[in-house]
């Protein structure tokens, strides 16, 4: 019985391979649907399709909602049913399970309506995007509006999205192509310290502390080392643990001390 | 029902003022990976590391370019590349309002030049990535020579018959077999 | 046979299968001091596992095929157990299937929990479990091909997506229901029409007979995904969306699964790092289901507050990880990040703020006569029940069973923490608010004392040998319950093969017993109180099998029904 493919079983129009093609709306809808922006600024309902994300949208939407980031404060109201919104909020990458009932509830919603694509998911199927049971994010299944990247999207990147949706906010991002240009050349990190102490200190202190802290710790340290010129190495590092009030850092600066010292002698 | 209303009322104005002032994201907030491509070499190490194939770079050898790009869409703020990146030239910011309305928005893009191999003459890395390797040569303390800085502008396939010839190699293998 | 150099934790275990079942162990291979993989006869499997599972005090955690056709020439099968008796380790039982011959004897009717495992094997490998109650698909969706199989190593690329066979749903719902006929009419499903929800229960008037569900409608292809495009350390990041409540915890489950097959010793301040980003996690999953709780009793306010008050847990996680959510903090060999004295004063700064806030919201919780009216004696899960589903988290401790992997097989630094496991008697919704309320501060207490213990050194190493077809299991305790993975590595540095079983699985089956004499008033809140992933049940049909009627309603409205108590959504 199941995957018996007779044609009662076959609704969306499909290419010929067999394949789902995305649903279009037509340019009429498309107009009303400027209308309906200046008419929604007061007041939008939304609903959420699900359409098989791993839940973090979930819960960022439903914080969205709540007291600290209230998005209530702008009209935004989350509705029970498609057939009473305005803006339709798809979440998830779209997997095989969820493409029906995903575009029922597209179908169910009145136009004109506007589709938010919320996340990394629904932007393109995130992490996901090329998975056999996942057809690659909303607008594989029907056409988008809004797209909000993140994974998850914050509350406040929720928010800023849905302002710019309703035209309330202007849009920040533009693609941008960078062209090389004359004489660009990449700068070497630290250039007066030697490579080897430079590169085991690096690696030392990302092992340490992690990537970010580990830069940043070791960024500081070489520089010191730089800037101290001629300072004998154990001066120079005596000078950055006074009065130094995080232990952490005290010891991490000490081993980064050790393997300098390392490096010089052999 | 009194218990409840002291709760709401010492919790006080609990909204974030957001959108109508900035937020203020924790120092370390992963946002918008930035590439500051005068520092970028094309080296694709950000390529490799990312786990959502957000980024990608393709090359153009009858152009001589190689394109790097970054899609805002796919990617999953890990800070991967951030970690692998060689030369600093790519991290996250705290930006966070990314929404657009047209996808293609979501694209951001890095052309840069193909060095063409001294011997053979085929496009093989970038020409910065070739810049940068002479520059940590000098910094480990080499002086390159000028026969030393060709080098470096040479295809691993034309080294490698280089080296063959140069060493004489050929005295150890096997005598070529004629079909 | 190979075995590890320290003692061997559950070798009586194996001893006592050899003597009960002679023939049947044909080898015995340890990954870990706690792990061992016993290969036994195929036609023992059934008795193997019900003996370990009955009589020795065992648990199935997990069970999942693998196609070793490339290794040995053979599938296999492996059925995970816990351990939990007076000795606690973990046995793997694992049985070769001819590709030829490619069945295997169901475990199901001896061993109730393995009914979804058995019925994903099929899905995933086409191994038939013969003698299985239950030969639905489980994990595929109706639009999938027959006899194509996803996790075989020859049958599709990952990336493949083949064209759907159907466009309505083909899914059958089963019901125990007596006197009841078990297939009732439901009319012909068209794209706009009402279409039947994910959730079947099978009514008489407003009492609940039976329930059945339908999950998986996330099913993305990831264990797939984790043997090809991703090399296996990428997979952490992957890991991490499995599920957005608890993604870190999946993460530092897989994250241990290649540690111990590949013997890894990862550093004491990255075991004490994970510790504090696991309990950050608990925190705002515990709360977001007491908020929740509030919720379903009707007490609205309650609601904002808790969420208020949550916000502060996603605070500490942006702060200790950039990321309120997804930590992405996990690496083979360590974590990413660092928590250096600011952050550490700024998230102890939280704690406290959390605990008083928290204190207060609580007291008003468990004050309020609504919240044991509505939740006392509602949606028991029976002892027995519990005992034959092996369920995890709250919910079978809220029926008296001491099961957390954080106590039964320590993990991370749990082993360093303060804190209990947390048992009630009752078996009911107020079990499972109180089991969590209490984790909650235990939370605080852990997430404190291993900020103030923080051990020196290094938080990831690096230069480990990468070995390919080594393999071993992770175990975390999510907020959920047990959350468990296996991995082989492979060659070229990726994954052989990569299970993972998220808490919930384990949850879902018995939730039908937790259902059955209850009202339909009860259902949503009882469905909460298992803490699943709430989005899964967006529309419910009622089968009234006396009226032979049947009504599907959004779960929305009887969630509106569940609070307020008028209206039935069925009237």
């Amino acid at each position: 019985m199941n995957g018996d493919a007779h044609v009662s079983n076959l609704i969306v129009p499909r290419d010929q391979n067999g394949m789902p093609v995305p649903m279009t709306e037509s340019e009429h809808i498309a107009g009303l649907k400027a209308a309906l922006l200046k008419d929604i600024q007061r007041s939008a309902y939304v609903y959420r399709v699900d359409c098989g994300g791993c839940n973090g949208c979930e819960i960022e939407i439903f914080s969205s909602i709540t007291p600290v980031f209230d998005a209530e404060r702008f009209g935004i109201k989350v509705v029970a049913s498609p057939r009473h919104a305005d803006i339709l909020l798809f979440t998830g990458a779209v997997t095989r399970a969820m493409r029906m009932p995903a575009l029922r509830a597209y179908q169910a919603a009145p136009d004109p309506k506007i589709t938010v694509s919320y996340g990394a998911c629904g932007c393109s199927g995130g992490i996901f995007h090329d998975l056999y049971c996942v057809w690659g994010g909303t607008d594989k299944i029907v056409p988008v509006d809004v797209y909000i990247p993140g994974c998850p999207p914050t509350p406040p990147a929720t928010l800023y999205g849905f302002a710019m949706a309703l035209g309330l906010l202007g849009q920040k991002l533009h693609a941008t192509h960078h062209v090389e240009g004359e004489d660009e050349r990449s700068e070497v990190g630290h250039p007066g310290i030697p490579y080897d102490i430079r590169v085991e200190v690096e690696r030392e202190a990302r092992r340490l502390a992690g990537y970010r802290s580990g830069r940043l710790i070791s960024d500081e340290f070489l520089t010191e080392l730089q800037v101290g010129g001629g300072m004998p190495l154990d001066e120079c590092v005596k000078r950055m643990l006074s009065g130094e009030d995080d232990p952490r850092r005290t010891e991490i600066i000490t081993r980064l001390w050790d393997i300098c010292a390392g490096v010089a002698k052999g | 029902m009194l218990k409840l209303l002291k709760i709401i009322s010492r919790a006080g104005e609990a909204t974030a003022k957001y959108p109508f002032a900035p937020y203020p994201v924790s120092p370390g907030f992963r946002g918008k990976p930035e590439l500051n491509a005068g520092q970028c070499i094309a080296c694709a190490a950000c390529t490799t590391a990312c786990p959502a194939n957000a980024l990608t770079m393709s090359t153009d050898s009858a152009a001589g370019s190689r394109t790097w790009s970054l899609n805002l869409g796919r990617c999953i703020f890990c800070g991967r590349c951030e970690e692998v990146c060689p030369t600093h030239a790519i991290i996250l910011t705290p930006e966070f309002e990314l929404a657009v309305g047209k996808k293609s928005d979501l694209l951001q893009q890095a052309t840069f030049n193909l060095a063409a191999c001294a011997e053979c003459g085929e496009p093989f890395v970038a020409a910065k990535e070739i810049a940068y390797a002479a520059d940590l040569l000098v910094q480990s303390g080499l002086t390159l020579t000028d026969a030393q800085r060709a080098l470096l502008s040479v295809c691993p396939a034309c080294k490698r018959k280089a080296t063959i010839e140069r060493d004489d190699i050929s005295q150890h293998l096997s005598p070529e077999v004629k079909p | 046979m190979s075995q590890t150099n320290q003692t061997n934790v559950g070798q009586g275990y194996v001893d006592g299968l050899r003597a009960r079942f002679p023939g049947a162990v044909l080898d015995e291979s340890w990954q870990t001091a706690e792990q061992v993989t016993v290969t036994i006869k195929l036609d023992s499997l059934p008795d193997v596992v019900e003996w370990l599972y009955y009589d020795q005090g065992g648990w199935l955690s997990v069970l999942f095929g693998n196609d070793e056709r490339p290794l040995n020439g053979h599938f296999a099968v492996y059925y995970v157990l816990s351990m939990e008796a007076a000795v606690k380790s973990w046995v793997v039982v694992r049985a070769l299937v001819e590709p030829q011959r490619p069945e295997f004897p169901a475990v199901t009717p001896r061993v109730p929990a393995a009914v979804w495992g058995e019925r994903e094997i099929r899905d995933m490998y086409g191994l038939v479990p013969v003698g299985t109650p239950d030969s639905r698909r489980l994990v595929l969706p109706d639009d999938w091909p027959d006899d194509l199989h996803p996790l075989r190593k020859d049958s599709m690329a990952y990336n493949q997506r083949p064209a759907p066979t159907s466009d309505i749903e083909t899914y059958t719902f089963v019901n125990d229901a007596t006197g009841a006929t078990r297939d009732v009419p439901l009319g012909p499903l068209h794209i706009t029409s009402d279409e039947p929800g994910h959730f079947r229960l099978f009514v008489d008037g407003e009492d609940i007979i039976d329930a059945d569900y339908r999950m998986f409608y996330v099913h993305r292809g990831m264990e797939k995904l984790a043997e090809t495009r991703m090399g296996y350390d990428e997979v952490p990041f992957l890991s991490d969306r499995v599920c957005g409540i608890c993604g870190f915890t999946h993460s530092v489950a897989y994250s241990n699964s290649v540690e111990n097959a590949l013997g890894i010793a990862v550093p004491a301040r990255a075991h004490a790092i994970r510790t504090v980003f696991l309990e950050v996690e608990r925190l705002h999953s515990h709360l977001l289901n007491l908020g929740l709780a509030c919720h379903f009793t009707g007490f609205d306010t309650g609601f904002m507050q808790f969420f208020r008050v949550r916000e502060k847990s996603m605070t500490m996680a942006e702060l200790l990880t950039g990321a309120r959510k997804t930590y992405g903090m996990n690496l083979i060999g360590g974590v990413r990040r660092d928590i250096m004295k600011e952050e550490r004063t700024r998230t102890l700064k939280l704690v406290a703020e959390l605990r008083s806030e928290v204190t207060a919201l609580v007291d008003m919780l468990l004050s309020t006569a609504n919240l044991h009216q509505r939740t006392a004696g509602v949606g028991i899960l029976d002892k027995k029940v519990a005992r034959d589903y092996s369920p995890v988290g709250p919910l079978i401790r809220a029926s008296g069973f001491q099961r957390d992997v954080r106590t039964l097989h320590p993990f991370a630094d749990y082993a360093n923490q303060p804190f209990s496991l947390q048992t009630e008697e009752g078996c009911d919704v107020l079990s499972r608010v109180l089991v969590r309320v209490r984790e909650v501060y235990d939370s605080f207490a852990i997430i404190e004392h291993a900020l103030d213990n923080l051990p020196a050194g290094p938080v990831l190493v690096e230069g480990f040998a990468y070995t390919p077809h080594k393999f071993a299991l992770g175990i975390t305790e999510a907020p959920r319950g047990e959350d468990i993975h296996w991995s082989m590595t492979g060659d070229n540095q990726k994954l052989y093969r990569w299970r993972c079983r998220a808490a919930t699985y384990a949850n879902w089956p018995p939730l039908r017993y937790m259902l059955r004499g209850n009202t339909v008033s009860d259902a949503p809140l009882i469905v909460a109180s298992i803490d699943p992933c709430y989005s899964c049940t967006d529309r419910v049909t009622f089968i009234d099998v006396k009226k032979r009627t049947s009504t599907t309603v959004p779960y929305k409205e009887v969630e509106r029904y569940g609070r307020e108590r008028k209206h039935s959504p069925l009237k």
